[in-house]
């Protein structure tokens, strides 16, 4: 059922495609011409349609920064990196219109090795870690291989541990790619739209006001009750914000 | 005859006249009428007439409005100079006439003409407001003014209360007193003395500061000259003290502080009545001190300016240009805008001018030309961007723009000169060597900064949220991994399964071909037949062998099979048994003669070792 659905959206796509790609390109040459409020409606069109791709996102995030507009210059900005984390260009722009926001966080050290590890699966997105754990499964097979039909000793030796590494390989890229699906999925980080949120201590307007932070500032949400989600700051603090100051990532 | 003679008379005269004042000649010559501007009805005034060269057949205007008194008396007047042997002469005439004024009112004198050697000139025209007669003011000459210099002398002692406000006071006249920031206003302050009080001098003047304003005094003689002037219906003598010309700096209501003055006023005294008072009048000097009332001028804001206003308020010119438009590199151009006009000048800030940034530029050099008159600040400011070209190159300066606030129109208006093209040539070889040996790696300037560029590139659009990862596909490659592994490891059991059945087959009847062949060779052995039977012999053992160990015929030698069957756990006695009789074998095939052993023992020892090998090998 589900893959005569992913035929009929392939077909679709087919029908689709020239006329999304022209819409992209129309925004392209009103972003080349500097109308960039075209541009930001024919990038905005095309992903009404349901479709998105980091290019996408990136050229929506250049047009609304170069209107002055930083905080969904970010958020498309971010959309982008998740889709293709390795992007220079992204992560440049991000970090130019990330100038711009007032709040001025200092994010929590982390233990040298789980920053690396953490930097390790953010640095690749989902199907770049499904296809390393496709090409290690492969490895894998063909050293089994020859751990197997090998007359020669050594050569089955290193087949063998070569295997154990190639496993290791396919199953850890594997759960990578899986983390990376879920952040993608989940949404687990927000950028708040709002010129200031005033954060309280507990989901209701009643609580106690913790602290104020300004738009553009990318928190992460641990929890939703309600209309009321639980953020997280880069530096620890966290507190409750209604859900219409922020936008998910 | 009469006529004749007088023309030649005049030809002679004017002979006589051009070879003595040849100089004189030059001089254009001047009729002009001057009289008061102002004078009260019945007073008497004078009418003059100047002519620097005798004229005859003067014509006056239409004096319909003054009675004419007297007049004209002529008086004549000339001068000789010799400086270094030039000889100069001036003649100067003047008629007077005096007249009285009938009635009230501003009339005008049209002008009057007089012949000057058969040419007619015309001289200026004259405009004098009447006004009316004021009781106890009249002519400063006059028998009336005794009395009251009398009555004046009565209180001497408060001297400086004689002089009232109306006698002696300062004023300072503004063009405007609501205006535009940094439009220019002219402010002139005047001393009115009325007729009869005779100022002798001033003491301690106090100017006003001006705060709020950028000021340009207009020259004003230092002699201070009277005229008369209207004010309030009196005639006052008023001089005028300083001129000013103000730019308000600042916005809202500013206040021009009073000018001071000390007057020195010259009073008749009279302590006692002598004999001699009528003949020598005692005077003293009164310092008197006048104020005026402060100004108030109401200075309103710009509207919002342009970009390209550089401070600009009045009525200008705008002109830019390059003194180069084709130069080599490492040559110096000027780029020269100048700004004439009417306004504030010299507040004026230089405009930008967008060189390219490969160009060595400089601060502009400003320099000013301004002329501070009656209508205002004007005259020409210049700037001058020196800049020189590092790299050879077509270059463009974009237009520089330039707007003023017009306070008639009270509009921006803008101007802009250019662009410019500049055609820059490679500069000469020593001038690049120069540069060559002073090399200096330069960083990249970065001029601005700014986020990269869009993606151009056709993207590979996914429906949100959609990854490879996860989907039917990805684990399907997974699958399809594992099965095809599966595959051919099965194919390879089966075939090495195969391939070992056939070994074992060929293991089993070894012995049984060994013993055939061993039995070929007894029959040999019967017939005497020598070398077929070594060779059955041969034959028997290497192929046992082969199909034994496993090893094709072909690659089997005594040595991989000594070591074969040794690491098969055969006793060494039995393998050498063995070689000794492939070798006794060869020897007796090749080399019958070197071979001293029988066929029978040979065929013995075969079948005793093929025996233990069978045995043996495992």
């Amino acid at each position: 059922m589900k893959k005569i659905l992913y035929i009929l959206l392939a077909l679709l796509f087919v029908f689709q495609l020239n006329a999304q790609n022209s819409l992209f390109e129309k925004g392209n040459q009103f972003y080349t011409d500097q109308k960039y409020n075209d541009a930001i409606a024919a990038y905005e069109e095309l992903l009404g349609t349901g479709v998105e791709s980091a290019g996408l996102y990136f050229n929506l995030g250049n047009a609304y920064y170069k209107t002055g507009k930083m905080t969904p210059a970010i958020l498309n900005y971010e959309r982008a990196k998740l889709l293709s984390p390795d992007d220079a260009d992204i992560q440049f722009n991000l970090e130019l219109a990330n100038q711009h926001v007032v709040d001025a966080i200092e994010a929590i050290p982390q233990v040298f090795f789980v920053r690396w590890w953490n930097n390790l699966i953010k640095s690749k997105a989902t199907d770049s870690w499904a296809t390393y754990s496709i090409v290690c499964f492969i490895a894998l097979l063909l050293l089994l291989g020859l751990y197997v039909f090998s007359p020669n000793g050594s050569l089955r030796r290193l087949g063998f541990w070569l295997g154990i590494v190639f496993l290791a390989g396919s199953i850890t890229t594997f759960v990578f790619a899986n983390k990376q699906k879920n952040r993608l999925v989940n949404h687990n980080f927000a950028i708040i739209t709002h010129p200031s949120a005033t954060v309280k201590s507990s989901p209701s307007e009643g609580g106690t006001n913790i602290f104020l932070i300004h738009e553009g500032l990318k928190v992460q949400i641990i929890d939703q009750l309600g209309n009321w989600y639980e953020i997280r700051l880069a530096d620890g603090n966290q507190g409750w914000l209604p859900s219409e100051t922020m936008e998910k990532i | 005859m009469n006529e004749k003679r007088d023309m030649i008379r005049k030809i002679i005269l004017l002979l006589a006249f051009a070879l003595t004042t040849a100089g004189s000649f030059a001089e254009s010559t001047q009729f002009t009428m001057s009289a008061p501007n102002v004078v009260r009805s019945g007073e008497q005034f004078r009418l003059s007439f100047t002519l620097n060269d005798s004229g005859s057949d003067l014509q006056l205007p239409d004096l319909s409005n003054f009675e004419i008194l007297m007049g004209p008396s002529t008086s004549q007047s000339s001068s000789f100079q010799m400086i270094n042997g030039r000889t100069t002469q001036s003649v100067s005439f003047s008629y007077i006439y005096v007249l009285r004024a009938k009635a009230e009112g501003t009339f005008t004198i049209r002008p009057a003409s007089i012949n000057v050697n058969g040419k007619v000139f015309q001289s200026n025209s004259l405009e004098i407001q009447v006004v009316k007669g004021q009781q106890g003011q009249a002519a400063p000459q006059g028998g009336s003014q005794q009395g009251q210099q009398n009555q004046q002398s009565q209180q001497q002692e408060n001297v400086s209360a004689d002089i009232s406000k109306d006698d002696l006071f300062v004023k300072v006249d503004i063009t405007r007193n609501n205006v535009f920031k940094g439009e220019q206003i002219i402010a002139t302050v005047k001393l009115y003395v009325s007729p009869n009080v005779p100022v002798r001098g001033f003491n301690d003047v106090k100017l006003p500061s001006y705060e709020g304003f950028w000021t340009q005094d207009i020259e004003v003689p230092n002699q201070i000259s009277f005229a008369r002037e209207v004010y309030d219906n009196k005639i006052y003598q008023v001089g005028v003290m300083k001129k000013t010309i103000l730019f308000p700096q600042q916005t809202g209501t500013i206040k021009i502080d009073p000018f001071e003055i000390t007057c020195i006023v010259q009073q008749r005294i009279r302590q006692q009545r002598s004999f001699f008072d009528d003949f020598f009048d005692n005077y003293r000097n009164v310092e008197a001190r006048v104020t005026s009332t402060p100004v108030y001028i109401k200075v309103k804001d710009l509207p919002p300016a342009p970009a390209s206003f550089y401070g600009a308020v009045g009525s200008f010119n705008y002109t830019a240009d390059i003194d180069k438009e084709k130069l080599r590199s490492n040559e110096a151009a000027t780029l020269k805008i100048t700004v004439t006009g009417t306004g504030n000048l010299k507040l004026i800030e230089a405009p930008k001018v967008e060189f390219p940034t490969d160009f060595e530029k400089y601060d502009p050099k400003t320099s000013d030309r301004v002329n501070a008159s009656d209508n205002g600040l004007s005259g020409s400011k210049t700037f001058e961007y020196l800049f020189i070209p590092r790299y050879a190159g077509e270059y463009t300066i974009p237009a520089v723009v330039f707007s003023y606030f017009n306070t008639a129109s009270q509009k921006y208006e803008t101007r802009s000169a250019g662009p410019f093209n500049i055609h820059v040539e490679k500069g000469d070889d020593d001038q690049n060597a120069t540069v060559m040996s002073s090399i200096s790696k330069e960083d990249v300037r970065f001029i601005g900064k700014d986020i990269r560029f869009i993606k151009q590139n056709q993207q590979k659009l996914t429906i949100k949220g959609h990854t490879f990862f996860g989907t039917t596909g990805f684990y399907l490659v997974y699958l399809i991994g594992i099965l095809l592994f599966a595959a051919v490891y099965f194919v390879y059991r089966k075939k090495a399964r195969e391939n070992a059945n056939l070994a074992l087959m060929r293991n089993k009847q070894a012995n049984k071909v060994a013993r055939k062949r061993l039995k070929e060779a007894a029959s040999f052995l019967k017939n005497n037949k020598a070398e077929e039977f070594y060779e059955s012999v041969l034959k028997a053992f290497w192929g046992y062998l082969s199909d034994k160990l496993a090893i094709p015929v072909a690659d089997l030698n005594r040595d991989n099979a000594s070591s074969t069957l040794l690491s098969r756990q055969v006793q060494q006695e039995t393998i050498e048994e063995f070689i000794r009789i492939i070798d006794d074998c060869e020897f007796a095939r090749y080399a019958p003669s070197a071979f001293s052993g029988t066929i029978q023992d040979v065929y013995d020892r075969a079948a005793s070792v093929m025996g233990k090998l069978e045995k043996q090998i495992k």
